[in-house]
Parts: C-alpha cells; structure tokens; sequence
C-alpha cells in the first residue's frame, strides 16, 4: 500500500501538478492512515461488507454453481452480493477451478485490474488444493501463496447455500477486521 | 472396399516404406511406415484408398528400445475400415515430415504431440505450443521420464 503511494507521488513529481479549481488534492495516505485507527473505519467496514461485488470469472464446474448463486432463485442481493461482469466492478474474486500455468498470468492481470478493497474467496477442492489434477504437470501449487485467499468453501462443487455461507464468514472477518484484504 | 484389398494395395506400392501391416478386424488395419515416407504414404491413401478423414495424432514413448512413434489413425467416409498408421522415431533426434498438406486437420494434433513429447514436424505450417504455456516447451510432460510433476501437494490437505 506505503509502495504505491510512493510512485504516484514521484509520478506527479515528473509531471507538474494540475490544479483544479475549487478541488484540494492530496497524495499522502495520512487521513487514510488515521480513519483506520478511529470507530468510522467500524463504518466504513460496514458499508464494505454490505456492498460484496463478486467477478463473473468461472473457471470450471464451480463455476456454474458461482453463476447459480448470483441467480434470482438464492437473491444474494439481500447481502449486497451481485455479480458483476468488468473486474473494476468487482470487490471480490472468486477462485473457482483448477489454476493451470497457463492461466496463472491472466488470473494475475483480472486481480491487477480490480480496485482495493479486494477480497479472494478460494471455491472449491480444486482451488483449495488441485483436486484431482494436484499432481498434475501444468497445475498451480499452493494458491494461497499468490493470493491473499480469506475464505476456503470445500465442496466439489460447493452448493449455492456453501458459497452465500462463504460469504457470511468474509462478511464477520470484514467486521471483525481480521479480514486480508486491508491492512489494519 | 475391404481391408485385405487396402493391406495388399498399400503393401504393393510402398513395398520398402510399409511394414508389419495386418489385420486385427474387418474394419481395423495396422501398418508401421517408414518416417521419410509418411507423407507420400498419406497422399496415396487419400487419393486412391478413399481415406478422407485424419481422425488423430498422437504419440507413444518406449524409453526401453529408445524409441517414440508417432500414431495416425486415419478413416474413411466411404468404406469402414480404420488404419494405424505408426512412425518409429529415434528418442534423440525424433523428427517426422508434417501431414498438414495432405490433411489440413492435422495442423493442431501435431502441435499437440509437439508440445507433450517432443516430436518435431518438419515443414509444419505454424509448429508453437497448443494449450501449454511457451515456457514448458522442452520439458516434454508425456514423455515416461519425465521428472517436473510437482513434489509437494498443497499444505491446505496436510
């Protein structure tokens, strides 16, 4: 986080500052740094884990299940979890297959694109561990070592009611501040 | 057309290519083919044996006679009969001229045995990785000694 301030501010070094008028622009991360200690991070963690856009990423059988869950049938709009389709959009990424090393770069570059906050639910034994192609040549090991995961869902494939329960678990790590997604 | 027709007309016109062939059923045949003539070996399958359809190629590793072959199953629209077509290649150097001019679906089966064991097909139109990463060309993972599997599972099991 203290690293990409750091180059946006020697960015702006470069390029001289534009004003605009009437706007009081700022590159330190100190209000933000100081919210975290006070109660209206207690707030703003609770408009965030009210508000948890999942990406529309489905990678295998999981995936229908992902894409079942968003449906009307389980309305997960009651928890503020919608799918949606742009990772920009989106606050959460759901793993939902077997990452192959293939794969790995995009998966890589879909996270990349999302804004912070961001969350990584791990869904299914494949993610989890690789499945039945753990011992597989071109199978990702450990995915938890490339991305903060907070949320196992174990299941192959997990239910739609597995997945909203994965969501409720993030959902207490958010107000509980436990959570990887931002540092406390 | 019957396959002791094809087997004998095969093993007419290719006398020194074509060897070991046989008759496992009334619409399986196998012959082994010599590799520097398997592509005129295919043209005359296709031209005069009514041998249409490339169904696959594939590749199968003996490391104890240092040996990988490459296998053609080719058919036909027009009668039942289905032919093996192997190719022995040596393990150190196991090159094979490309199919593609004969039968244009061949183009991504021989990627697909490039990448996973190493065969490599001369005059290939376009011979780069299929569905692995550039960077596993060379490694092989078909091949019987083949070592790169992973040697640890996930500690999320343990």
């Amino acid at each position: 986080m203290g690293k990409v301030k750091e180059t946006k501010t020697n960015n702006s070094m470069e390029c001289p500052d534009e004003e605009i008028p009437g706007v009081i622009t700022t590159t330190t991360s100190a209000i933000h740094n100081f919210l975290k200690k006070t109660k209206a991070q207690d707030l703003i963690n609770w408009g965030r884990k009210n508000s948890l856009w999942f990406m529309t990423q489905p990678m295998g059988c999981c995936g229908v299940e992902m894409i079942a869950t968003g449906c009307a049938h389980y309305d997960t709009d009651r928890f503020g979890i919608i799918p949606r389709n742009s990772p920009r959009h989106a606050d959460v990424m759901i793993i939902s297959g077997y990452v192959t090393k293939k794969y790995l770069p995009a998966l890589k570059r879909l996270w990349d694109q999302m804004p912070a906050p961001k969350w990584v639910i791990a869904m299914g034994d494949c993610s989890i561990s690789g499945g039945p192609f753990y011992e597989s040549y071109s199978t990702v090991q450990n995915i938890d070592e490339i991305f903060p995961v907070d949320v196992y869902i174990p299941g192959c494939p997990p239910r739609p009611e597995a997945l909203i329960q994965g969501f409720v678990e993030l959902q207490e790590k958010i107000k509980a501040k436990k959570d990887r997604g931002t540092e406390y | 057309m019957d396959a002791r027709t094809i087997i004998e007309s095969l093993t007419g016109k290719f006398p020194e290519a074509v060897s070991e062939a046989g008759i496992d059923s009334q619409v399986r045949i196998r012959a082994y083919v010599d590799r520097e003539k398997a592509k005129e070996v295919c043209q005359y399958l296709k031209d005069s044996l009514q041998f249409d359809h490339l169904c696959s190629v594939c590749g199968v590793d003996y490391p104890q006679r240092n040996e990988l072959e490459a296998v053609y199953h080719i058919a036909s629209f027009e009668h039942p009969v289905v032919l093996m077509l192997k190719a022995r290649l040596p393990r150190d150097s196991p090159e094979i001229e490309s199919v593609v001019p004969v039968y244009w679906n061949a183009n991504w089966y021989e990627r697909e045995t490039y990448e996973l064991f190493g065969i490599f097909f001369r005059n290939h139109p376009n011979l780069k990785a299929l569905v692995l990463p550039e960077d596993m060309i060379g490694e092989w993972p078909l091949r019987k000694d083949y070592e790169g599997f992973p040697n640890r599972t996930a500690r999320n099991l343990v």
